[in-house]
């Protein structure tokens, strides 16, 4: 009778175990990812990160993207070449949940775009992400040049 | 009766002899006062101290029932395996740094609710840590523990790289991967407990799981390089990826890695990208952090959905 209710309540238990496993496609940080923009001639996501720079005034964090032509600065440390397009995606930094000492991306304030022509013509484009402050004035043409100084982050 | 009687007796007499077999951990039981982590505050110390020394030092306080076989080969073994994922007993012997590493890998294994083992707690009371124990920790940490970055005076750039001679294999036989700068972003963080800021590169079996929604677990196949970089800040005050700290590669092969939970684990050091690691089992140490994430297949990062949602 004991043996066979102690027998008969291991399999529930386990069978209890495996259905309190959490579902775990949520794992995808969609806050983050680039939802609603919906203009956009590419997605940077797709492109070859260059650098990472954190601006702690606004608690923001932003990646640096180029295309293949761009990511030859990676190797050669040289200017951009004619054809470059250039990415930098904005979030709000936010706490990871899973590591205090961390921050990772939460939404996203802004995607910029610079691309520079077969002349050397650099062209400049602004796309408002869901977390923009409103009223944040931006003058082109610094941040053009901004995005074109952000040091590449280098490795061996 | 008698019969119940005797065996009753038989019982008492089996419990009393077993108790002459002990780990050999209790016959050395007269641990020695615990000290003070030295350099932080006194209450500070007293959290850690009363929480977590019975298994993560060699200040261990045994209570009676402790003692008792075979409660005591199960102490031990919490002993064994603590001191292996987290030894305070070093303490005096590490730099401010790897100190500081320690309180927040610490604070860490508490958040993720995995310490103090709840058997632990259950009969030791006085060790459950409350909220204000907690935040204790974490106001002390952001106050006297956050990187701040290096001023820009060089950049990266004016370094001379090094010309890198042959890259050896880290200590369990993993060789390097030196394509994965070609590889996608799948997210990036800020450490401000270390200072450094990272990019998390996925490889396409690890874009393609992105995509699919396949990700717990990771296909075989799928290798994740998380990069550090110091952090230095700028003249207009953002922050930029200065020196290159490390790349760390996690290999998904279930078969092949069944023993390190699925994953190969390396990691290179420096511009001349030493591998790291003493021992072939240098990677227990990647998988206890990695631990909390068991459930999502050891991996902490919650990647950007790369490709596919911008197209609806
Ligand atoms: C009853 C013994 C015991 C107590 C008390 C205890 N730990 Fe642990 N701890 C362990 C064991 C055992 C492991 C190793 C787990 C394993 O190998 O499976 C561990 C592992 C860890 C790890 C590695 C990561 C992880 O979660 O596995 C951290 C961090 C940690 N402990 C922190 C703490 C802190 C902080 C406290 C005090 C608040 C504490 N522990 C109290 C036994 C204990
Ligand atoms: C003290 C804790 C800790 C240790 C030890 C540790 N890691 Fe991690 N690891 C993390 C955290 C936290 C992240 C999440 C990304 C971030 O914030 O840097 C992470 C992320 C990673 C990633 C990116 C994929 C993911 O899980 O998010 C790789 C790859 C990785 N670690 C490899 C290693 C290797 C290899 C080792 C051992 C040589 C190691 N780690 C040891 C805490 C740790």
């Amino acid at each position: 009778m004991k043996t066979s209710f102690t027998a008969g309540i291991f399999p529930f238990m386990i069978l209890l175990m495996l259905g309190c496993k959490p579902t775990t496609t949520d794992r995808i940080n969609k806050e983050a990812s680039i939802t609603g923009i919906k203009q956009l001639p590419e997605n940077p996501l797709e492109m070859t990160p260059l650098a990472v720079t954190l601006q702690p005034e606004e608690k923001t964090m932003a990646t640096l993207y180029g295309n293949s032509i761009a990511a030859k600065r990676l190797k050669d440390g040289m200017d951009y070449g004619a054809g470059s397009v250039l990415y930098l995606v904005t979030w709000k930094g936010k706490a990871d949940p899973d590591w205090f000492g961390a921050r990772i991306p939460d939404r996203v304030t802004a995607i910029e775009r610079v691309s520079i022509g077969g002349n050397g013509q650099k062209n400049y484009i602004f796309f408002k992400g869901p977390a923009k402050n409103a009223d944040l004035e931006i003058s082109k043409d610094d941040r053009q040049a901004k995005i074109l100084d952000i040091p590449v982050a280098t490795s061996p | 009766m008698k019969l119940k009687f005797k065996i009753v007796l038989c019982i008492l007499v089996l419990i009393l002899l077993a108790q002459l077999i002990r780990p050999k951990e209790v016959k050395s039981s007269k641990a020695p006062e615990a000290r003070v982590l030295t350099g932080v505050p006194l209450e500070v110390a007293k959290v850690l101290e009363t929480s977590c020394f019975d298994c993560h030092s060699a200040y261990t306080k045994w209570r009676w029932f402790d003692k008792l076989t075979p409660v005591n080969f199960l102490v031990a073994s919490h002993i064994r395996d603590g001191r292996k994922a987290l030894d305070f007993s070093q303490w005096d012997s590490l730099a401010t740094p790897q100190r500081n590493a320690m309180l927040y890998f610490a604070l860490n294994g508490i958040l993720s609710k995995e310490m103090p083992l709840s058997s632990y707690t259950a009969v030791h009371p006085e060790a459950k840590l409350n909220p204000k124990d907690v935040d204790l920790l974490k106001s002390y940490l952001l106050n006297n523990a956050v990187s701040k970055p290096a001023n820009a005076e060089k950049t990266a750039k004016d370094v001379e790289k090094p010309a890198l001679k042959e890259i050896k294999n880290s200590p369990n036989g993993i060789a390097y991967l030196p394509d994965y700068r070609n590889w996608k972003a799948i997210s990036s963080t800020e450490r401000f407990d270390n200072g450094t800021i990272r990019i998390i590169f996925g490889n396409p079996t690890a874009v393609e799981a992105i995509r699919t929604g396949n990700i717990n677990p990771w296909p075989d196949g799928t290798v994740f390089a998380k990069t550090a970089w110091k952090q230095q800040k700028a003249k207009d005050g953002s922050i930029y990826a200065g020196q290159f700290v490390q790349v760390e590669f996690m290999i998904k092969n279930a078969k092949q890695y069944a023993h390190t939970k699925g994953w190969g684990w390396a990691r290179w050091k420096g511009d001349n990208l030493l591998p790291y690691g003493k021992t072939v089992s240098f990677d227990t140490e990647c998988i206890s952090c990695h631990r909390p994430e068991r459930d999502n297949d050891y991996v902490f990062t919650t990647p950007l959905a790369i490709n596919g949602l911008t197209k609806k």
